[in-house]
Parts: C-alpha cells; structure tokens; sequence
C-alpha cells in the first residue's frame, strides 16, 4: 500500500521545484548514490563470500569460535556503527591524533570521498552476504569438491568453477538485501554528510514542504529496487540445487604460518566490525551511567521486546505463507509479482514509508467520509497495528527470503510421494513442508526481529504514545550529540541483538545436525 | 491455499492490536504534547508542572516535520493539545498549516516579550538559543574575528568549519543573511563560506568543536548551550566564544517554543500549561537544563551562561526564518554547501 500512494503522486507535478532538483541536486545524487551502491556492492561480496568460504571449506586456527563471531555486528545499528567510527577514526578521534603525535603524519578529514563511508556500509552489512553464502556453501556437496581435488584442480579453481557458481544465487540474495538497506538508509549518510539520493527525497519534503515531489523520488527509488531484484532473479536463474547434506568435512586444511595469517585476517574483520565498536560504546556507556541510567529503561526494554516480538511472528507467518505457494503447481504469475510487490518495501526510506501509511489511510477515510461514514485516521493514527504493519512492510523482504530458501531445499520427491500416497494439501503443508521449514522460518524470524529492533525512522513517526524503544533513546541523545549517553540504550539493544544472533546460529547448528 | 484464506484472520489480528492502542484512557485532567525537543529536555518540566498542578501531561516526541504531517493528517480527531518543537521556521510553518489557535492572555504577554511571541499569539517563544562564532584560543586573535559575513574572508581559508546545511539551525542563519543583505549577497557569503571550509561540514555542533580542539580548524560556528555543555566537561578546553556582528545586525537568535493545537481536546489544560512554561519557575528549569537563554526575561541565565556576558540580538522578525528558509536551502544547495 505504502508504494501505492507513493506511485499516485505522479498525478501532481510541481514544476519549479523539479526543474531545481534536476538541474543542481540530483546529478550529482545519482552518481555519488552509484557509486555508494557499486562500493558497498562490490565490498559486502568480496568479504562476505570469502569470509564464508574460508569458515565452511578451511580449517584454520580458531575457525570454530570466528564462525559464529562472524555474526554479531548485525546486531549493530548501521547508525551506531557510524558514529562510533566517527569518533574513533575522524580527525579528532584517537586514532589520528595518535598517528599525528606519534608518527607525525598529517591529519586528514575521512568523510571527504566515499571510502570511509562505503568501508562503513560493508561492515555493518557484510553479514547479510556471510550469513546466506554460508548456509550455500555448507549445502555442497563435498564429494563433489573432493572429485575437483582429486581431477588435480588448484583450490583457487574449485572456488571458482565449482563453489563459487554453486553458491551464486545466495550471494545474489545477501547483494540485493545490502543494496536496498543502502538505499533506504539515513542514518549513516547524515552523519558522514554524504548526499545521496535519499537526501533528495528528505530536501523535498523537509525543506520545500512538498510531499509530492518527495513521493515521487521515493517512487524512483522504488524503481531502482524493482531493477535490482529483476536482475537478482536473472542471476538466480533455473539453478537449483535441492540438496540437504550437511558435512562439517572441511576440503582444505591450513594450520602452520598461512592458517594464521587466515586467523588473523578473519580476527580483524571481527574485531573492526564488532569488538572495536563495542568497546568504545561500553567506555562512554561507562562514563555516562550514573547520568542516563534509570527505571524508564525497564519501559524501554518491555516495548522494544513486545514490538519485536509481534512483528516477527506477523512478519514470519505471513512470509510461511507467501513461500508456500512457490512449491505448488498452481505458480501464477500475479502471485509471484505480488510477493515481489510485498518484498520492495525493504528499498524505501523508514520515515517515507510512514508517511506513506500516513497519507494512504488518510485517503481511506476521505473515501469514507465522502460515502458518509466516519474518519478512521485517529483510530488508526498512533496505533500499534499501523506500527506493526509498516515493520512487516518493510521487513517482509527479510523473512521471505530466508524461508524461501528452505522452501527450495524440499526435494520435489518428498511432495511427489506424499501425493501418491493420497496426502491432502493440507496435509501435506502440515507434515511436510512447515516441519522441513521451520529452521528456515525461525532464522527469518530471528533476523526480522534484530532488524525491527534496530528500525528506527517509521518507529519514531508512527509509535503510540508511551511505546518508545531503545532505537528512539539512542537517536535522542545522538541527535543532541551526547553520544556518551546514547551508548547506555544502544549497548543494550546490541546485547539483545547479539543474544538473538547467538540463537539463530545454535538452530543453524543444531539443523545441520539433525539433517 | 492463497490470499483468501489469510488476509481475514490477518485482518482481525491487527484490529484487535489496534484495540489495544485505543483502550488508553483520554481524561480531562490531563493534557498531550507533540515535541521536537527531546525527552530528556522536557521531561523533568512536565514532571514538575504535574506536581504543581496535578495535570497530568502524556507526550510523544518526533522530528518536526513529521509531526507537523501528523496533526495535518490527524486534523480534528488529533488528541495532541499542544505542539512543540525548536526553531521560529518550525513554529511558522505548523502556523502557516493552520495548526495552531490563538492564544493572547496577560500571563503570557507580561512573562513573554513581543518579539519571540506570534503577533497573532499562534505561538509562543520559550527559551532563546544563540548562534555564533567559536574560536581556537591558541590560533586565533578574537580581534580578527567580526562578522558571520567576515568568515567568507579569504584570510579563513582552510580554517573554517560549519554545520550540516541540512540542519535546521545552518538554515534559519542563512534565512537570516537574506534578509539582512539580498539573495546574491547572501550567495556570494556562502560561496566564500565554503570555498574556506577545513573539512565537510560537520553532522553536529559537537562534531564541530572537537575540530577546533584537534586543529582541523579554527573557528565554527555553534548554538552557545553546544559550547556551555563542552566546558561542563572539559573546563579547561582552549576554546572560546565571540559574539558575533556586534556592531552591525547581532548574534543571530531563534527559539524554541511552543502552541496550542487548533482542535485540543483540552484547549484549557493546554494553556494552563505554556502560561506554566513561561513562567520564572518553568523558566529556570529552561536555563539550567540546556543552558539556554530564558525568554522571560525577568530569569536569569545561568551561572556560566551568565559569565559570557550580554550581547546584542539580531532583532529580525523570527517569521522571517521560515518565510525565507526554502530560498536559504536553494541557494545552499546551488553554491554547493553541504
């Protein structure tokens, strides 16, 4: 619905403010925003598929523990990590006055070019790819990689001509989630002040009050997403490969001098990505206890928990449902350009989807005054249901996406012979598919949930009265730059995070197990 | 299995959580507040107006802008009495959107001057905040310093730092260049402005002050309660104040403040409170909690707000901030001031 109303914009045109927007804001938008999406693009995949291969096909000293490491920084909000390394690493942070007192080099500003900002992006969401490519690769077969071994093949060409082509639709997966958190985002691009095309859209409504405009780049950006999951789709392709062998088998054993270096690498990424971050938050959460810490955070942590939880059971049920069907015969082509519909909202800006919502139920009830019957909009305004539906909006992309995957690991025969042995659909739903699902639809839930916990803008617009989260504290303070403080909310919100990531990664564990 | 069979049992779950949102009890003696300013700033005002009072007050914090679509949105049916938030341009524009009911009694024009009231009494100013010149003690001679037009002097190339121009504080100064001067002076000021940038304009005023600290640069400009909460924690931080335009137009001022909506269901309980805002008691709370300055000004500042000593205000009219800020942010976007 949100897309809807963004899409109807275009009945309304103002003239002057475009002609403004074209000629001096968005060229220079779109390129930087395309060269934001190529970065990060480009980065998240290189890490994210090394760091997965190297986990699930190298033995390598502390690869156990590193795994599942691997996981937390999702835990972190993308603008937490932002202004933790802006403090750590800008001009003033330890970092370069250290290098600067130390070794005397010169200081410099790391905001100006896209580098620090895309190094920012990959880091944050480098799990998405590792979490999916991971799962990928952990599904191919060995013999198969153990038969290139045998025919001789270096493993530098097994990983290219055997697991990398094999695990392409699950890169393609985790590529199209980071580039449509990179779109929506606004956070992270505030605080390095880097325009890109969300900026326009925001300029539009913020400073030249027109909701129009705004809708219409919001629809743009829509666009841009249909693209990208067109082209994920075509990545995709026919591949599929229904396999359910897990082996914990590792092809490739590195221990002496290299296997370290391995180590160390994956160490590194660990520690920039998630311990380095984390202690600098406990150290200014250390510092500003005493002067933010009270019983409000009992509330904060009880309507964060309730928000989270309501809207990843929604989220998750209804994605079971949508996911279904893609086994079934009756495949229409509406109804997978409907899931596609239901899954772009993950491309569009939080606080313009609220408004969205805002303005589309606005309309509904102009149309129900206009037929004589009542305004809904202070039934609706402010209620928790209209919370909840933006989060299963936004977030639906997420959830789908991970049941969707264990939906296709079904193997045709398991439906082909309970058919032929007189199972009804439902029956079949019931015994089969939601059974060999569920590790599927609890890990989507556990990532929709650790999304919606860190979800801040359609929150901050649409929360009822007295359900502020843990993300609205940590915005709060930062906003006034008292980021001591907001390390109290935000450090909390990651443990939370890190305890669900902690979850996820036992059923994972314990699914590849049982199979 | 399809669409039919789901959407009715998702449907009556979310009216039966939307329920849940509606069941909370609307009672006379209590009044609700949109606010832009943050929690923790109006929280300890509301609490002691309760004590006071025994009028209960319910608030819901947001940016500006999207509160200002809610009420829009909400129309008659909102339960928001009052509205909240910083800066005139704000304030103007939820007046302009027919937001706010007028609101002139004696309690407000006594504690209040004219100038940071609405004419009409739309809106009502409840604390001045000041913007101007931040300096390195240790690289900069304040008598070098004079003017927000001087720091587009050439002789600050590569010395300058400035906030976001998508902040709403960089907006209204820029407002208030226009103003002063025309549109392509104001243009030309940007343009030197940028052109002696030390590095990308900054996402906070803190940001900013950290800069002149490490010497990425020397002089910024920052709201004066940024600077007062610094030297609360670093007393001895080689940084100081300079009151900007003194012998020309001032130091440029906004508000913060406040208005009752339109359709409040509790236009009375709304008042009692901005007048209990305004008042000296309320007004202190204002002083020492952001150390801002108080608009009324029977209050003193204070005690290290005080020791900065008085200047002179910009006397523009505060409408003016948001009549002129979409051409502010044209002409920022143009001479390419991020």
């Amino acid at each position: 619905m949100p897309i809807f109303v963004v899409a109807l914009s275009w009945l309304f045109t103002e003239r002057e403010l475009w002609a403004h927007f074209s000629t001096v804001l968005l060229p220079n938008l779109i390129s930087a925003t395309m060269v934001l999406l190529i970065g990060v693009g480009l980065g998240v995949t290189l890490l994210g598929t090394l760091l997965a291969y190297l986990v699930v096909m190298v033995e390598f000293p502390g690869r156990r523990w590193l795994e599942w490491a691997l996981f937390l920084p999702f835990a972190i909000p993308a603008y937490v990590l932002a202004f933790v390394y802006l403090g750590v690493f800008d001009y003033s942070g330890y970092v370069q006055v250290w290098m600067r007192e130390v070794l005397g080099l010169p200081g410099f500003d790391i905001r100006t070019g896209p580098w620090a900002i895309i190094l920012t992006f990959v880091l944050v969401f480098y799990p998405y790819v590792y979490m999916m490519v991971r799962a990928s690769f952990k599904r191919q077969k060995i013999n198969i990689i153990e038969a290139g071994q045998l025919l001789g093949a270096s493993p530098l060409r097994v990983f290219f001509k055997i697991s990398l082509p094999m695990a392409r639709p699950a890169v393609a997966a985790g590529l199209l989630v980071t580039l449509m958190e990179t779109l929506a985002d606004f956070g992270v691009v505030s605080l390095f002040n880097f325009d890109t095309f969300t900026t326009a859209i925001y300029s539009a409504w913020g400073d030249f009050r027109s909701i129009e405009v705004a809708a219409q780049l919001a629809s743009l950006l829509v666009l841009v997403a249909f693209f990208l999951i067109f082209f994920e789709k075509k990545a995709r392709g026919q591949a599929k490969y229904y396999s359910n062998d897990v082996s914990n088998k590792k092809p490739y054993y590195v221990l002496g001098f290299v296997g370290w270096l391995i180590s160390l690498f994956v160490f590194c990424v660990f520690m920039l990505s998630f311990a380095m971050p984390m202690l600098q938050l406990i150290i200014w959460g250390w510092a500003s206890m005493g002067e933010e810490w009270s019983v409000k955070y009992v509330d904060l942590i009880i309507s964060t928990s309730v928000l989270t939880t309501l809207a990843a059971l929604i989220t998750v049920s209804i994605a079971t449902i949508l996911a279904l069907p893609s086994r079934c015969k009756r495949n229409s082509p509406w109804l997978k350009s409907l899931i596609s519909m239901a899954t772009l909202g993950y491309a569009l800006p939080g606080s313009i989807m609220a408004v969205g919502l805002l303005y589309g139920i606005n309309q509904v009830s102009a149309i129900s005054v206009y037929f004589g019957g009542q305004s809904i909009n202070h039934i609706i305004f402010g209620s928790i249901a209209l919370l909840l539906f933006a989060y299963v909006s936004r977030f639906m992309a997420i959830g789908y996406s991970s049941i969707k995957a264990s939906a296709e690991q079904i193997k045709p025969v398991f439906t082909q012979s309970a058919r032929l042995l007189g199972a009804s659909y439902l029956r079949l739903i019931w015994k089969i598919y939601l059974p060999m699902m569920m590790p599927g639809v609890l890990a989507g839930g556990l990532l929709v949930a650790v999304d919606v916990m860190k979800e801040l803008p359609a929150t901050y617009l649409l929360r009822p009265f007295g359900w502020d989260t843990l993300a609205v504290q940590v915005y709060e303070l930062s906003a006034e730059g008292l980021f001591e403080r907001a390390a109290i909310p935000a450090l909390i919100m990651v443990l939370f995070g890190a305890v669900l990531m902690l979850i996820f990664q036992l059923l994972d564990q314990k699914s590849s197990k049982n199979l | 299995m399809n669409i039919k069979t789901w959407a009715p049992s998702t449907l009556a779950l979310a009216l039966t959580v939307s329920s849940i949102g509606i069941a909370q009890a609307k009672s006379e003696d209590s009044v609700t507040v949109y606010s832009s300013r943050k929690e923790h700033l109006i929280k300890p005002l509301f609490v002691s107006f309760t004590k006071d009072t025994g009028i209960k007050v319910m608030y819901l914090t947001g940016k500006s802008g999207a509160l200002i679509e809610r009420l829009k949105l909400e129309g008659k049916n909102t339960k928001a009495d009052m509205f909240m938030t910083v800066d005139a341009g704000n304030l103007w524009y939820a007046a302009t959107q027919g937001l706010f009911q007028a609101v002139q009694t004696q309690t407000l024009e006594s504690n209040i001057p004219s100038h940071l009231r609405d004419p009409k009494g739309l809106w009502t100013g409840l604390s001045v905040r000041a913007r101007t010149i931040v300096y390195s003690t240790e690289r900069v001679n304040p008598t070098d310093l004079s003017t927000y037009e001087n720091l587009a002097d050439s002789k600050w190339a590569g010395r300058l730092c400035l906030r976001t121009s998508k902040k709403i504080y960089t907006k209204s100064l820029v407002a208030s260049m226009i103003y002063h001067h025309s549109k392509n002076r104001a243009g030309d000021i940007i343009s030197g402005w940028v052109n002696n940038l030390a590095a990308i304009p900054n996402a906070k005023d803190s940001h900013i002050m950290n800069a002149i600290v490490s010497g990425q640069c020397d002089v910024g400009l920052v709201n004066t309660y940024y600077f007062a909460r610094l030297i609360a924690q670093n007393p001895n931080v080689p940084l100081k104040l300079f009151w900007a335009n003194q012998d020309t137009t001032g130091v440029h001022v906004n508000v913060s403040g406040a208005g009752v909506i339109k359709y409040a269901p509790n236009t009375k309980g709304a008042i009692k409170l901005l007048e209990w805002l305004s008042s000296a008691k309320a007004q202190a709370i204002y002083a020492s909690l952001n150390k801002e300055y108080p608009a009324n000004q029977n209050v003193a500042s204070d005690e290290v707000v005080s020791s900065w000593g008085l200047f002179k205000q910009d006397k523009m009219n505060l409408a003016q901030t948001g009549i002129l800020q979409a051409d502010a942010v044209k002409l920022m976007q143009i001479k390419g001031y991020r």
